[in-house]
């Protein structure tokens, strides 16, 4: 048992390597590009004062000062970064922006929510193969589903502001105008920055209260092999949560969730002496992995609610009928009620 | 119609810093904004130079670029300047300046929520009623209609920051460059105007060169 579990985590870590490496290229690519350009600060190969050449060339002095190779400037306004004579970081963060986020963020949006949709015309509903039974088990405690709807409405809440300020600009504005647009994005800012630290708040008791039960156990193997069995539609034995949802609960809700939390609190507390350089780094990350986030709750809002007969019924009274447990958790249900099918 | 653009002579400016006191002044800017800061680089070694510096009214404005309400425009003179109705204090174009114009009233507010930013205007006030009270008390005086230039660079004792039409602009620093033969470079003028082509093709300014 014990080396089946192990090598269950070798392959684990394999898949989350195969994940994650590129993702996590992709974000250095990003920070690098963003970070060779860092303002304010001396390069160690530079010498750190550079004397103007009089009367030649200076124009490659300026180019020096914009891609901040030497000491900052010296100025008597008492403003944050007022001594910083240019900062090319900005115009650098604006193209990453108003670029792939923008563009490939919108894209992702659109074919998850192509993908889904035709997934339910072609599949439609997974509906219960046995008849209900009326016999009930607990499957959410009160503080669990209180917690899951915190977070859940929260979000809900912040993907539509934070989606409109990315893109209300090129959905809202041609169609109603840009005074519409700045009122509603005016509304959408105030709610995204004061909802942001609740969902934060919650989604740290949400994961704390379930990272137990989301453990890889040998069973997820056959599951993620199977894929849960969503396009052969033959029903995969799996524990309290299956490996679709550990899945969701570690990359989406746990590494992305902390990522915009982190970077949102950055964002929404410019506090603490945060240069406009950590405010667009916190930003790139911030909506990157927000849109990772968003096109994977389209799945699991999707198999939570008209995706799956009952599953909805869970979150909702806190109670699901045995036909679905024997079902969908086959595992867990022989746990807690200790009867084999 | 004319394009209106700044220019600092780097061999002029003497750090007297009046061009700040004149912009505080004139549009009685709110405490902790700086439309216009004069930066000294290399202070006190040989080769020292200062430039006055605020709203370049890019060609290709970063601001405009990333404001998701698009609360800025572009007037017939070229200038970048904003609507305060319209914004919704973000802080994007603050964060994507290169010349940290853009800038928000930091008050005592709740979850530090920023008011609405406050740039150079070219001394050009704001949309809505030229010189009404709204528009002096939203976004300073509005001189431009006035006939008048911006008051930085009509007060500047060297004549080191100068303002006005483009094409003026060019003879005068032509002729200065002609007379002390150097310095012909003119500090932030790539950046914000880019080759002379940005104007007309509407386009970003390059990244910079790898050395």
């Amino acid at each position: 048992m014990s080396r089946l579990i192990a090598c269950w985590m070798r392959r684990v870590g394999r898949c989350t390597a195969a994940l994650l490496v590129p993702l996590l290229m992709v974000t250095a690519a990003y920070g690098a590009e963003v970070g060779s350009y860092r303002g304010g600060r001396i390069d160690p190969q530079a010498p750190a004062v550079m004397v103007v050449p009089q009367g030649h060339n200076a124009a490659a002095f300026y180019d020096g000062v914009r891609r901040s190779l030497y000491a900052p400037g010296v100025t008597s306004i008492q403003t944050p970064e007022a001594n910083v004579l240019i900062q090319s970081e900005g115009n650098t963060w604006r193209q990453i922006r108003n670029g792939p986020i923008t563009v490939w963020g919108g894209w992702l949006i659109l074919a998850v929510m192509v993908a889904i949709t035709l997934f339910y015309l072609v599949k439609g509903t997974i509906k219960l193969h046995e008849p209900t039974t009326g016999r009930k088990l607990l499957r959410f405690t009160v503080y669990e589903r209180l917690v899951h709807w915190v977070v859940a409405i929260s979000f809900v809440l912040l993907a539509l502001t934070g989606l409109s300020l990315l893109f209300g600009k090129h959905l809202i504005e041609p169609i109603f105008g840009t005074s519409v647009n700045a009122a509603l994005l005016w509304v959408a800012k105030n709610v995204h920055n004061y909802t942001g630290p609740l969902f934060g708040f919650f989604l740290v008791l949400m994961i704390v209260r379930w990272a137990k039960d989301n453990l890889f156990t040998s069973v997820d193997w056959l599951w993620a092999k199977k894929f849960g069995g969503l396009l052969s539609g033959e029903e995969i034995p799996s524990g309290r949560f299956n490996f679709g949802e550990k899945f969701w609960f570690w990359v989406g809700v746990t590494v992305l969730g902390l990522t915009i939390t982190v970077t949102g609190l950055i964002l929404d507390f410019p506090l603490f002496g945060q240069t406009r350089q950590d405010m667009q780094l916190a930003h790139i990350f911030h909506a990157s992995a927000a849109l990772f986030m968003i096109a994977m709750a389209f799945g699991h809002i999707y198999i939570g609610t008209i995706g799956s007969e009952g599953s909805l019924e869970g979150m909702k009274t806190g109670y699901v009928d045995e036909a679905w447990a024997k079902q969908h958790h086959a595992v867990w249900y022989q746990e807690i009620t200790g009867r084999r099918q | 119609m004319a394009r209106m653009k700044f220019v600092c002579d780097a061999e002029r400016c003497i750090n007297c810093n009046g061009c700040v006191t004149a912009c505080k002044n004139e549009h009685e800017v709110p405490w902790g904004i700086q439309r216009r800061r004069v930066v000294t680089l290399n202070e006190g070694q040989p080769g020292e130079k200062s430039i006055s510096v605020a709203c370049m009214h890019c060609s290709d404005a970063p601001c405009m670029a990333v404001c998701p309400t698009n609360c800025f425009y572009r007037t017939e003179e070229g200038l970048v300047l904003h609507d305060k109705d319209k914004c919704i204090g973000c802080g994007y174009c603050f964060y994507a300046c290169p010349f940290g114009a853009p800038q928000f009233p930091n008050g005592a507010s709740a979850f530090a929520a920023r008011g609405k930013m406050d740039k150079c205007t070219f001394c050009a006030g704001g949309p809505g009623e030229n010189g009404s009270e709204e528009e002096l008390k939203k976004y300073g005086r509005n001189r431009l209609a006035e006939g008048k230039l911006p008051l930085c660079a009509e007060m500047c004792s060297t004549k080191a920051l100068i303002a006005g039409d483009a094409e003026v602009l060019s003879d005068i620093m032509r002729e200065r460059v002609l007379r002390r033969g150097y310095g012909a470079e003119l500090w932030g003028w790539r950046v914000a105007y880019g080759d002379g082509k940005q104007a007309q093709r509407g386009q970003r300014v390059h990244a910079p060169e790898k050395p």
